[in-house]
């Protein structure tokens, strides 16, 4: 409760441990129009835009998250942000748009290279190794639950771009973003490109994920690949003695 | 309007996972679908968790199928086996606290109508036997009293499925299950003669049987509900791990049960009668004029 | 009500009319001529920006009981829908707010079957998007609070007044505010208004609060039962003409469940639970985020509520810490030591949730002593002082009185003084 620390709480790519704190009950304040908030402090909009682009071009598997508030076209604000969104992402070399198209758990699992989920956004990062990403469009509940889940277990660096107040749990945040701040956001990647930031994916383009994905993008019907079936030796690498049964002549 | 949220931002429709592209492709939100199509559309429900052979399962993706409008309905759920399906549902589902359905339904429904004047939004209480006859029992009777307009689905296993099988109002007399160790001592509560006693506009009690009366009478029901007051279905839904019912027996007990004590029967209000009646033979009308 | 019975109260020094302990006295029902009239009153209101209806707008004062002023904080609030059900000493203001709903203030109102009825329908108003009110006392309270403990899970703006009064056994309708620590986990925010002003300011200030994005809680606003809302205070309020702007819950944290907005599969309270399908960690990130929540609300507390703490005498070396009618109590000690010489101050906590914690640890540092003056046995914000700041053993864990009994200011004096004051 309220920040009783002396030195400042620094939001930082994990894995920050099994459980980490809230970075608001630390004491991390939330943005203002007109700013940004990196790392836990804040910025101008202009900075957290470009720690953000930054991060984007320079670490490992950059993807975009976008949630249920812009993919779907349910009003006018959000139909007018996609247009700037593949924008962005065209400035983002090797860069992956994986959804989160809603917030139910999905049952049996995910598949981590079609969704995102809140249930277990690690599983995500996780499976496509994934170092830098953005969540736009996802209702701020979601989305810093999800924030933590991300700073505790994996190195992801995480970009909140938000609709409404910005996101404390985020590596860098941007409160109000509308369509017009989108495609600030893209002016900042070509900005950061300009001034010698060297994208680590350069001459790469947006990298389908998931078989639907890549099927469609493709043009292709898709269709659900077969399980992967674990031969024996596999399955060996995995056993123990509660699968093969104990050794009882074993001494 | 709310048809909207089922149409991707312009962009968006390829990067969708599977099921997404298939529920906007051939789905059940753009076209009104069968009972004979069943199997070869996307339904509503997603993939699920419930127990293989379950005559639930089968009444919960009737109930999707027979909702007159899927994109202007909320389902209202409690603890139970059924909110595992319904939880996969391409409905907003609400998942409350224990036995409060129907009070949360009338705030609900309350809420709706000041917001969508023009538009009618239809709750669904969609609950077991437990949540609604025995802890959510007050809630279920002062929302009758009170002539709130929604619609209660009761789906009646005769047990605690979700906690492991024990006695529940709607057990019948003389069973042996948990917390009744020496047999149910008193008889299956008369929920179908309360609700009419407590001025239910339309009742129906039903097995799981046949489709397409399921499919009818859930549509009939949220009609009624919406233009005259509350109404109530209680479907016999068995539970075929805590009864023992080999799986591939399901339908023939469902059956059996049937024509033993849970046969169809329907109880229309004066009102309800009169509205549903006048209703149909509307609906003829149009569909004569269509033909012409 | 008896005309003219008007009562000093030794404890509070507030103007009570009749003795309220016997039964719950109310203004006799509009006639149907009155609500036609009123309801040009109703039709006639605009909607101002929150600011310059909670700090701005010139002010007239009026000398009301502390339900009238909830009435007139509810009025200017732009409520669609308020659920009612009858307790001691919380009905005068829920018939009154029914008046409201009959000159059409309120858009939906009814009498539910009971607490849980009643905190389940605000759930489920509250998840269609408008905006909702109810109030409750004592073992109202308590019986709806497994619905009340999972609003702020829900992330269910809302609004619950607490006239608080001792929760039975044995059975007594006297204030006392014991119930204010059954909510104190919960999740929701928690004001504790001093008088029939802050129930008034509070009352208004808590719709908007709840409702910010970033915050998204219920919000409730107890004041101590009958010393509050029974007796008669002065209340400075803007004209009867302005109201909050109406709820916009398409900008909050979740999505209704209106079936209006994205995901069509939207599983709001996702029923978390051991499986291997869904990660435990989410239910512990998800807690975490409802008290980040609360946090947020100070912001919007400090602008609405004019600062999260009142501070008097804030270089004393012996602190009062209060909260609600024992505030009055403290001001009023407070007096009484200056002329006897004695350098005593005074902390007002106006939110329990979000707690001052950081307020609380600056305002005492220099302090030698802090005493915790409360009406309640559990002595629920001694605790929350002692766990908050530094060398504790400062803190005097009282006086405190239970079970109705009014505080005499001596008893706080005699605390300050350290014997009996003759």
């Amino acid at each position: 409760m309220g920040n009783v620390n002396a030195t400042p709480y620094r939001v930082v790519p994990g894995p920050e441990g099994l459980l980490p704190p809230a970075a608001t009950i630390m004491g991390v304040p939330l943005p203002e129009e007109g700013e940004g908030l990196v790392e836990g402090r804040i910025t101008t909009e202009e900075e957290a835009l470009e720690a953000a682009a930054t991060a984007m071009l320079t670490r490992k598997n950059p993807t975009l998250f976008p949630g249920p508030m812009i993919i779907w076209g349910w009003n006018e604000h959000t139909r007018e942000k996609a247009q700037p969104f593949f924008e962005v992402a065209n400035e983002i070399p090797g860069v992956r748009i994986i959804p989160m198209p809603d917030y139910r758990p999905i049952y049996p699992k995910i598949d981590p290279e079609a969704v995102i989920n809140p249930c277990h956004p690690n599983l995500t990062i996780w499976h496509n190794k994934i170092e830098a990403c953005v969540l736009i469009g996802v209702h701020c509940h979601y989305a810093n639950i999800t924030l933590k889940m991300i700073r505790a277990g994996t190195n992801c660096y995480t970009i909140a771009l938000c609709a409404e107040a910005g996101h404390e749990d985020a590596m860098a945040s941007v409160p109000n973003f509308d369509a017009e701040k989108v495609v600030r956001f893209r002016d900042a990647l070509i900005k950061v490109k300009k001034n010698g930031i060297k994208p680590l994916y350069e001459g790469t383009g947006i990298i389908p994920s998931g078989w639907a994905q890549i099927a469609k993008l493709k043009g292709e019907i898709p269709i659900k690949p077969r399980e992967a079936s674990i031969d024996g030796e596999a399955r060996g690498a995995f056993s123990h003695e509660l699968v093969t049964g104990l050794d009882e002549t074993a001494e | 309007m709310s048809l909207e949220t089922i149409k991707p931002s312009p962009g968006f429709h390829n990067y969708l996972p599977k099921e997404y592209q298939d529920l906007i492709e051939d789905g059940p939100f753009h076209q009104k679908r069968k009972v004979s199509e069943l199997g070869s559309f996307k339904e509503a429900i997603e993939e699920h968790p419930m127990c293989a052979g379950c005559a639930m399962t089968l009444f919960i993706r009737l109930v999707y199928l027979g909702l007159p409008s899927l994109e202007h309905s909320v389902i209202v759920g409690t603890a139970g086996c059924g909110r595992l399906a319904i939880t996969q549902g391409a409905v907003p589902f609400i998942y409350g606290n224990y036995g409060d359905t129907n009070c949360v339904a009338s705030g609900l429904k309350r809420g709706l109508d000041i917001r969508f004047k023009d538009t009618p939004k239809d709750v669904i209480v969609m609950a077991g036997d437990g949540g609604l006859a025995d802890i959510g029992f007050h809630a279920v009777m002062h929302s009758w009293f009170r002539k709130e307009k929604f619609t209660t689905i009761m789906l009646d296993n005769e047990v605690y499925g979700n906690t492991g099988g024990q006695e529940s109002g709607m057990t019948q007399k003389g069973m042996v299950l948990k917390m009744a160790p020496n047999g149910k001592k008193f008889e299956k509560m008369d929920m179908l003669g309360l609700a009419k006693t407590s001025g239910v506009a339309y009742t129906a009690r039903i097995s799981p049987t046949n489709p397409t009366k399921v499919v009818n009478t859930i549509r009939k029901a949220v009609l009624i509900a919406r233009e005259v007051g509350p109404t109530y279905i209680q479907a016999y839904t068995s539970c075929n791990i805590e009864y023992a019912i080999p799986t591939p027996k399901v339908m023939d007990d469902a059956r059996e049960v049937e024509k033993d004590r849970y046969g169809y029967l329907e109880y229309f209000s004066d009102e309800a009668k009169e509205y549903w009646d006048k209703s149909e033979a509307d609906r003829k009308k149009a569909r004569k004029a269509q033909v012409k | 009500m008896k005309d003219g019975a008007k009562v000093e109260d030794k404890a509070t020094h507030q103007v009570r009319e009749d003795d309220p302990r016997d039964r719950v006295a109310s203004p006799p029902a509009p006639t149907p001529e009155k609500i036609e009239e009123k309801k040009k009153g109703a039709a006639a209101q605009r909607i101002v920006d929150p600011d310059y209806l909670m700090i701005d707008a010139p002010r007239e004062r009026e000398f009301i009981t502390g339900s009238e002023a909830a009435k007139e904080a509810i009025r200017r609030a732009n409520v669609d829908i308020a659920i009612a059900y009858p307790i001691t000493p919380q009905s005068e203001t829920m018939q009154q707010v029914g008046y409201l709903y009959a000159e059409g203030y309120i858009k939906d109102y009814y009498r539910a079957e009971e607490e849980i009825g009643v905190m389940g329908a605000i759930a489920g108003a509250s998840r269609a998007g408008v905006r909702a009110l109810t109030a409750t006392a004592g073992p109202g309270l308590v019986r709806g609070i497994e619905q009340i403990a999972s609003w702020p899970g829900g992330r269910l703006p809302s609004v619950l007044l607490v006239m608080c009064r001792v929760v039975n056994c044995p059975l007594a309708i006297q204030p006392d505010n014991v119930e204010i620590s059954y909510l104190l986990n919960c999740g929701g925010i928690v004001l504790h208004g001093e008088n029939q002003q802050d129930f008034y300011d509070y009352s208004v200030a808590a719709f908007m609060i709840g409702e910010k994005p970033e915050v998204t809680l219920p919000v409730a606003v107890a004041v101590d039962g009958f010393f509050v809302t029974h007796a008669r205070g002065w209340v400075n309020m803007p004209a009867e003409d302005l109201k909050l702007p109406p709820r916009d819950c398409y900008h909050e944290s979740v999505p209704m469940m209106d079936n209006e907005n994205p995901p069509i599969r939207i599983s709001r309270d996702a029923p978390i639970q051991k499986s291997n399908f869904i990660s435990y960690q989410m239910h512990a990130s998800w807690q975490q985020e409802v008290f980040a929540a609360q946090e947020r609300a100070k912001k919007w507390i400090n602008r609405w509520l004019g600062g999260i703490i009142e501070v008097v005498n804030p270089k004393a070396k012996t602190m009062i810490v209060a909260s609600g009618a024992a505030v009055s109590q403290s001001r009023e000690a407070v007096r009484q030591a200056e002329e006897l010489g004695l350098d005593v101050g005074l902390i007002k906590i106006k939110s329990i949730r979000p707690f001052p914690a950081q307020e609380l640890i600056e305002a005492t540092d220099h302090a030698e002593r802090i005493i915790v003056p409360e009406f309640n046995y559990v002595g629920w914000l001694a605790k929350e002082v002692k766990s908050t700041i530094g060398r504790n053993e400062r803190v005097i864990a009282g006086p405190r009185v239970f079970g109705g009994m009014s505080m005499p200011t001596e008893l706080i004096m005699e605390t300050i003084v350290g014997s009996k004051i003759t």
